[in-house]
Order: C-alpha cells, then structure tokens, then sequence
C-alpha cells in the first residue's frame, strides 16, 4: 500500500516534471470547449446559481454540483485519447 | 524513489489502468474546478449573466429563415423599383437613372452645369429628351464663343509681355501723358532684363555705367535698374564689373556720381526740368524696365527723364504718332523706342541688337 502510494506520488511527480499534465490539460480543455461540455456546464452553473440566488453562491456550492456533472458529461472519445495519452506516457518512462 | 524502479509494466495491468483513470479523473477534475472559477468570478463580478435576455425579446429577434424574405422577416424589394428622391430637385428619380440624374443636376460633371442651372431657373417640365437637346446645342455654342474670346485676350496680352519695345514706348508715353498710364505701363515693364551674352563690350560698357547689372542666378539676366537698386549690393555690382570688364573695370559709382551721369549727356538745365516734370507723376517709373517693382526711390526716377527727354525731340522729328494713346500702332511705338535706344542702349537685349543694326 505504501508503495502503491509512493508509485502515485512518483509518477505525478514525474508527470509535472516533464510538462506532461500542463499538455494534458491544455488538451482536455481545448476537447471541452470544442465539444460544447463547458457550455453544457455553464447552463447548469446557471440553474444552480438562479436557485441559490445570486448572492449566495459560493465556489464549495458550484464545485460540488458541477464536479459529478462535469465527469459524467464528458464524451467517450475525448475521455479516450486523454487515457491513451496517459497510458503511452507512462510506458515511455518506466521502460526506462 | 525513483519512477524507474517501478514494477510499472510488469503483471499488475490492473493496477496501472487504475493509475491512469485517477490521473484522468484528476485532469477532469481540475479541468471542472477551472470552470467553477470562472463562472463565480463571473457571478461576483456581475457579467455572468449579461448574454442573457428575457425570452421575449430573444423570440422578437429571432432569425427568419423562410423563402422570400430577409432574415428580418421582411419581403425583398426588388431594386428597380426602388426611387430615390434627387437632394437638388426634389424629383424621384429611379434608381437606375439617379447618377446621371445627379450628375446634371448637380453640375458636375461635363457640360451638366448650365444645364441644370437653366432648368432650375426655367422650372419647366417639359419632356426631358428634348429640353436636353436643344441645351445641348446651345451649350456648344457658348463654350466655343467663350474660349475663343479667352483665348485671343490671352494671345494679347501674352505678346505685349513679351515684347520689350512695346514696354519702353510705354514708358516714353506715360512721361508725356502722365500718371494715368503708368500703372498700366507698370505691368507691362516688369521682368525683362538682359542677357549679357549678347552684347558688345561697349554695350556692356555703357550698361553697366549707368545700371546694376548683377547677373541674376536664376535667369542669366542682369539687373537694369539703377545702380543703387536695393536688390543687390555693391559687392554683387563690383564683382559683376569685374567679370564682365576684366579687373581694370571702374569702381562703382557712387549716388553723387550717378547724379553726375545724368548731366554727362543732358544739359543740367534741361535735366532738372525734366526731372522736375517727371516727379510730378507720382508712380513707378516704368524706364527700369526690368523688375521695376522697387523701382520707387528716387535714384531711379532720374533716368527716365532723359530718356523722356530724348525721345520727345526725336519724335516730334521723326513725325511719328509718339504722343498717341497707350493702344497705338505698334510700329509707330517700336519707332519711338529705337530712338531713344540710340542714344540710351539701356533695356532689354533684343531691342538693343536692334539699335546695332540702326547704326550700322
């Protein structure tokens, strides 16, 4: 168990190290947005927020709605690549 | 610890797809908090929902998108049906017939200016083609009288610039008429000046005794106003004395002795009557025919006296018309001209080649 976690932490370590996760995100935003998943999600930032009133959001509020929203929301073939991604930068470096 | 050590690909897949998918969520995670970010800044900042209008509105906006009508929902109009109402005239013009249309009734354009005016003072409606022909011809008519009218009065007075006799006859009349001429003559007398390269020396001699004579840069010329022509200096003269005369040539006179040149070939008497005659007139003396335009002062004034004087005897001998009006013949002027230039080779270079074959 300590190893797995400590294999976690290298990894992620290794992923920030290299400018991987930056290109990651960068990519999975761009895929979002061209998909329409953030605009999908901001209409239902604005159903949240007209319910709470305007006010009264706060971010803990938004996160929590958005969050389980936002992972079921994103399409198979954008979540696809990123894995392949992932998995083909993860076997270039612990083949090392 | 190193990555490298990992067991990464070893018999555990299971785990690794587990590392991929929690580095996936993470991504997707952070990628939803970014948004929420967003979105509160937006909310607090209160542009969050500026894109947003009531539903009405949106519906009295939409975009119509049916055969035959624009995306406003109006009907096409056809643009030969379209009249616009000329700005000039008030009329509605078709649309295919406004710029022509505009274009007479406005003026611009070729022949279009009396045109229009004339149909504007007129008024008429009557048919357009016709009203159209006849000004036409009329047009025509008046723009061929009118250049050829400027053109003659051009011609005119291009010839009395150019010639140099005419301007000096000027001179000797406006002495005998008086000051009513001599704004006239002034006009003409401006801007002649001598090109040195066609004289003699003893030309250039006498030139030079009685005027400036500075070369001018500009047109090669030399300066035939007095010898204290306020244009020039006396080191501009002196150099010019120099070059034409060689180094031998005289020092410039002074004011006293270009008094005393006066009398060198007029009796005193006479000189002083004259000039006492010629200072009654209280223009230019237009005798400095070159750029006579500072040609006020009085050292200036002194010269035409003789030469009034002269050309006065002369005539009257020579039985020519000399004290005739300023539009006389040019031949009794160019007569009047060349004997007083026998005795005075003063203005402009072709009248005084013109003396040279007189006395030859």
């Amino acid at each position: 168990m300590s190893k797995d976690s400590q294999m976690r932490a290298a990894i992620n370590q290794k992923l920030i190290e290299m400018g991987e996760r930056e290109r990651l995100k960068e990519l999975l935003r761009a895929k979002l947005v061209e998909c329409g998943w953030k605009d999908q999600l901001k209409a239902h930032c604005k159903d949240v927020i007209r319910e709470k009133g305007l006010e009264h959001v706060t971010v803990e509020d938004l996160v929590t709605e958005v969050t389980p929203k936002g992972r079921a929301l994103v399409p198979d073939s954008v979540k696809k690549e990123l894995l392949q991604r992932i998995r083909a930068f993860l076997a270039q470096h612990a083949t090392l | 610890m190193k990555m490298e050590d990992m067991p990464l690909s070893g018999p555990d897949n299971t785990k690794l797809e587990a590392l991929v998918h929690d580095i996936y969520s993470e991504l997707v995670e952070d990628a939803c908090l970014g948004l929420c970010f967003e979105v509160h800044r937006a909310v607090k900042q209160g542009y969050f929902f500026l894109d947003e209008t009531d539903q009405e509105s949106m519906k009295e906006f939409e975009i119509v998108d049916q055969p035959g009508v624009d995306i406003f929902g109006q009907v096409y109009n056809q643009w030969k049906n379209k009249e616009c109402e000329c700005p000039n005239c008030k009329r509605l013009i078709a649309a295919s017939r406004f710029a022509p249309h505009l274009e007479k009734c406005l003026g611009m354009g070729r022949n279009s200016s009396r045109i229009a005016s004339r149909r504007l003072a007129s008024n008429n409606n009557t048919s357009k083609s016709e009203s159209d022909q006849e000004d036409n011809d009329d047009l025509n008519d008046n723009d061929w009288s009118y250049g050829a009218e400027k053109k003659a009065k051009k011609r005119k007075s291009d010839k009395s610039q150019n010639s140099p006799r005419r301007s000096k006859s000027l001179k000797h009349k406006n002495g005998e008429l008086g000051s009513s001429i001599s704004a006239e003559a002034y006009k003409y007398s401006y801007n002649t000046g001598i090109s040195y390269e066609t004289l003699g020396p003893d030309e250039v001699r006498s030139l030079l005794t009685t005027q400036c004579g500075v070369i001018s840069e500009h047109t090669k010329k030399m300066c035939t106003r007095s010898q204290r022509c306020p244009q020039h200096t006396d080191e501009q003269r002196r150099a010019v004395r120099v070059f034409l005369l060689g180094p031998s040539a005289p020092l410039l006179p002074s004011a006293d002795t270009a008094v005393d040149n006066d009398s060198f070939d007029i009796p005193d008497g006479q000189t002083l009557l004259s000039r006492l005659q010629w200072e009654d007139s209280p223009d230019i003396s237009p005798t400095d025919s070159a750029s006579s335009k500072a040609s006020t002062n009085h050292s200036d004034s002194r010269r035409p006296k003789k030469k009034k004087r002269t050309s006065l005897c002369l005539n009257s001998g020579g039985g020519g018309g000399g004290g005739g009006s300023l539009s006389g013949s040019s031949s009794s002027q160019s007569n009047i001209s060349l004997v007083t230039k026998k005795k005075r080779p003063k203005v402009s270079a072709p009248s005084i080649s013109s003396i040279y074959d007189d006395l030859n």
